[in-house]
């Protein structure tokens, strides 16, 4: 009676049932080429650094066990997806939700009779609202990414069907965070209780289109499709094998030679690579796709020399976005990288659309100004700063590092380039610990609010540049505080022409990744985030 | 010979025990905190002070080390991974294989090739053949391994649409294809480290083809046949023996980039992957463990000369 209760004042913003699901096939059907089931596609990938969707960040583990788990939300995929950065927000394991008029409480409905794989200790029991609250509880408790729970203040089993998230305000990144692929995934707890965390393969254990058979470390992990997936009729393969291949070359050998259908967990290769393939193997269906990435200078801001705006505003003058991009990526790049990643097509305001004056501290390329501007702030003669970096960032990085270098050298910064070793990189620079300036690339998140809030928010981790603006901070808070997507893009345009000529970041230009696979494969759209499961749900193989 | 066998033992001791504290040192000299790592991209702990805890690492440096050592001398205990928890001992012997598998392959070859092309060369001084033998063997020196096996990979992707990797089979499941997933790799490993053994074959038979002894099985009567293969190469083969037990730790070490290449689950990777980590105790007690083989392998070559040439004597 409660819950009745408590729905009533509850306004349903979306109720998206499984039709959207099965519509797919029909979809597909018009489109002239009608799926067939069955078959098996082998990826040649890296081996994860572990299997726990909790205790790893990295993009390989979330991939692959995002084959055998379930979020209650997810983002839209294959045929249903508009774009790969098509970030709505579809059901999972939860039916339906609903949002509280302050925007603090979400109340989920769970679908009845889904089952976990039937694999012990939990033997293909149902889920139920208790395995909602332990995995995310235990997301807010373990995960390297729990800060984006953190206004989350309670998680309520309301009835077996129900649960219920209290926000202490209101928190428009929270759906998108629920839909990211394994982040939440929905765990079961007995095996966590048998085998201590869920690294061990036979503890993948989810409610996904694939169950783990079986996994020999250093060879190969094989998936089987899930028969009781809850998605009836889905997915079309068979199955899916990771074939461990730590060698890149190695990785496009085994594409070309017809042993993977994959080169990459989401196929990717870079664009030099997609010349070649075009030249070698003319057959090979290679798609270039516009994704989310962001590379950048950062600087401590909070410091001299780099707390003079003039002297920020020089370096970002001093970057030639356009030669980068002509030498680099074939014209094929974005020049126009942030603050908002140009792939992030429903938050980006072009630097076109931003007053000139402005937009050119982030894009433009003007060194005869950047030299003015330095001998304004008082470094006529220039100065030396480092570039702490880590050199094994694939192709461009490398050059990257070189070209800032040069291009800095032109107006009088004499840059020592500092490689590092990947983890005191990742564990210090990349967290803000470092002296002056460093430079490499960001996790390519789903939300604006990361590129936002977690960039530029005082004291975060991820504020690699040590930004502390007021008026700036006001309106980070305020985005995510808005819970009307027409208002919240009217914020983030603000910031993103407030940003313009700060120069707290100095962006360089973003690439696309080229899809390859061999023809045979139908009805893989690459969707950015870090899942594998959805995108293979649409796959099927045509021979 | 007991008694040479039981000192060598006994001065292996310390050897190993230079190694493990040289190790367990260096481990703690490279850059970067494994704890900072496991909890601010990781989240293994809520805190540092939890994870440090946990881990042991707010102890001692001494006491860290009298405990890992301490576990693998009382208790055969080598300890398990930072990272996955699991023990160190069951990976390394599910990995090990793989790696002495490529490692005697790799060594048949390259004694086969070298030797053969080695005795060629010193039998035929400055003929033809020898030229040629020499050519090879300064060409399999200046290739890299890593670059050959790069191009075997690749170039019969590209004309043929075929290379020759495969997904790893054990020898004890499929002997047939596992000899066929190995053969390419330890021929192309097999292939560059012939080249030091054709030289160091050439050059003792050589010098083994001038001595006294020689000379009177020629005046005997004998033939080149066996003058060569029954009186001399018996002698010249001692440094070739030693090189390959110099040998020992490159093809471990090279094992990475081939079983990378390749895909091959061996020790290499495994290793190469811990230290990236900083997974101090899988580094430890990998290197331990081949540093102990490499100690054990000198020890049997060294005894093997006695075999080679009745005169040593221990």
């Amino acid at each position: 009676m409660a819950r009745r209760a408590r729905s009533s004042s509850c306004l349903l913003l979306a109720g998206v049932l499984l039709g959207s699901l099965v519509a797919a096939g029909p979809a597909l059907a018009q489109s002239g080429a009608q799926p067939k089931r069955g078959g098996v596609i082998r990826i040649a990938e890296r081996e994860a650094p572990g299997l726990d969707p909790h205790l790893s960040i990295s993009f390989l583990t979330h991939s692959y066990v995002s084959l055998s788990y379930s979020q209650l939300v997810r983002f839209p995929n294959g045929p249903e997806q508009k774009s790969p950065t098509d970030f709505s927000i579809l059901p999972d394991l939860a039916e339906k939700w609903a949002v509280s008029k302050d925007g603090k409480v979400y109340t989920f409905s769970l679908r009845k009779g889904v089952k976990f794989h039937n694999k012990p200790p939990v033997n293909g029991r149902e889920v139920t609202a208790d395995d909602v609250k332990y995995s995310l509880e235990r997301f807010m408790a373990k995960s390297g990414f729990r800060d984006r729970f953190e206004p989350v203040t309670g998680i309520d089993v309301v009835d077996r069907y129900t649960v219920k998230i209290t926000l202490k305000e209101p928190y428009a990144p929270f759906l998108n965070h629920l839909a990211s692929p394994s982040f939440c995934a929905i765990l079961p707890r007995e095996a966590e209780e048998k085998f201590r965390d869920f690294n061990n393969p036979d503890a993948v254990i989810g409610t996904g289109p694939f169950v783990l058979k079986s996994y020999e470390k250093g060879v190969r992990m094989v998936f089987e499709r899930n028969p009781t997936y809850f998605v009836k009729g889905f997915p079309y393969l068979d199955g899916v094998t990771i074939d461990i291949t730590p060698d890149a070359a190695a990785r496009l050998a085994v594409l070309r030679a017809g042993k993977a259908e994959l080169p990459h967990v989401w196929g990717w290769i870079s664009p030099e690579e997609a010349r070649s393939l075009k030249q070698t193997s003319p057959e090979m269906s290679i798609t270039p796709y516009k994704v989310i990435g962001q590379g950048f200078i950062y600087m401590r801001t909070d410091q001299p020399p780099f707390n003079d705006v003039r002297v920020r505003r020089a370096v970002s003058l001093a970057i030639d976005r356009k030669s980068w991009n002509d030498a680099l990526l074939f014209g094929e790049g974005c020049v126009d990288a942030g603050p908002v990643p140009c792939a992030l097509t429903d938050w980006k305001l072009d630097a076109a659309k931003i007053e000139p004056a402005k937009a050119k501290y982030a894009v433009g390329y003007d060194p005869a100004e950047a030299k003015r501007l330095l001998a304004e702030a008082g470094y006529a003669k220039g100065f030396t700063m480092p570039i702490y970096h880590w050199p094994g960032y694939v192709v461009p990085w490398r050059n990257y590092y070189e070209l800032a270098a040069e291009d800095l050298g032109k107006i009088g910064i004499t840059v020592e380039l500092k490689p590092e070793e990947y983890g005191k990189y990742i564990s210090t620079t990349a967290l803000g610990k470092y002296d002056k300036a460093a430079m490499g690339p960001s996790t390519p998140f789903t939300e604006v609010d990361d590129f936002l809030f977690g960039r530029f928010y005082p004291e975060l981790p991820t504020n690699q540049s040590h930004v502390a603006d007021g008026e700036l901070t006001k309106m980070l808070v305020a985005q995510r505080r808005e819970l009307d997507p027409k208002k919240r893009r009217q914020i983030v345009d603000d910031i993103q022409r407030y940003l313009a000529d700060k120069a707290y970041y100095v962006y360089v230009p973003q690439w696309p990744q080229y899809v390859a696979h061999p023809p045979y494969v139908k009805g893989f759209r690459h969707h950015d985030g870090y899942g594998l499961g959805m995108r293979l749900l649409y796959t099927w193989l045509d021979k | 010979m007991k008694r040479y066998v039981v000192r060598r033992v006994l001065l292996a001791v310390p050897t190993l025990f230079l190694v493990s504290v040289m190790v367990f040192a260096l481990m703690r000299f490279m850059p970067g905190d494994v704890a900072t790592r496991m909890v601010e991209g990781h989240a293994y702990a809520p805190t540092l002070a939890a994870l440090r805890h946990d881990l042991g690492l707010d102890r001692p440096v001494h006491i860290q080390y009298l405990d890992w050592i301490g576990g693998i001398v009382l208790r055969g205990d080598f300890g398990q991974s930072y990272w996955t928890r699991q023990p160190i001992l069951d990976e390394f012997g599910r990995r090990f294989p793989v790696t002495l598998e490529l490692a005697l392959l790799t060594i048949l070859v390259s004694v086969a090739l070298g030797v053969v092309i080695g005795i060629v060369s010193a039998a035929r001084q400055d003929s033809a053949s020898d030229y040629v033998g020499r050519v090879l063997a300064i060409l399999a020196l200046s290739v890299p391994y890593f670059g050959l096996a790069v191009l075997v990979v690749v170039l019969p992707s590209i004309y043929f649409k075929w290379t020759p990797v495969w997904t790893y089979v054990a020898f004890t499941v499929d002997p047939l294809e596992n000899l066929k997933i190995m053969l390419v790799p330890a021929l192309v490993f097999g292939v560059t480290r012939a080249g030091p053994v054709m030289r160091i074959m050439r050059s003792a038979l050589l010098d083994v083809l001038r001595q006294d002894y020689i000379r009177t099985a020629w005046s005997k009567g004998l033939a080149e046949r066996p003058i060569i293969l029954r009186h001399a190469l018996k002698n010249a083969m001692i440094p070739v023996i030693s090189l390959i037990g110099l040998q020992m730790p490159l093809y471990i070490g090279g094992s990475v980039i081939i079983e990378s290449i390749f895909r091959l689950p061996g020790v290499g990777l495994f290793f190469f992957e811990a230290l990236t980590r900083l997974d101090y105790p899988v580094v430890q007690s990998v290197n331990l463990i081949i540093a102990a083989m490499v100690v054990a392998l000198n020890l049997l070559i060294d005894l093997s000369y006695a075999f080679l040439d009745p005169r040593i004597r221990y």
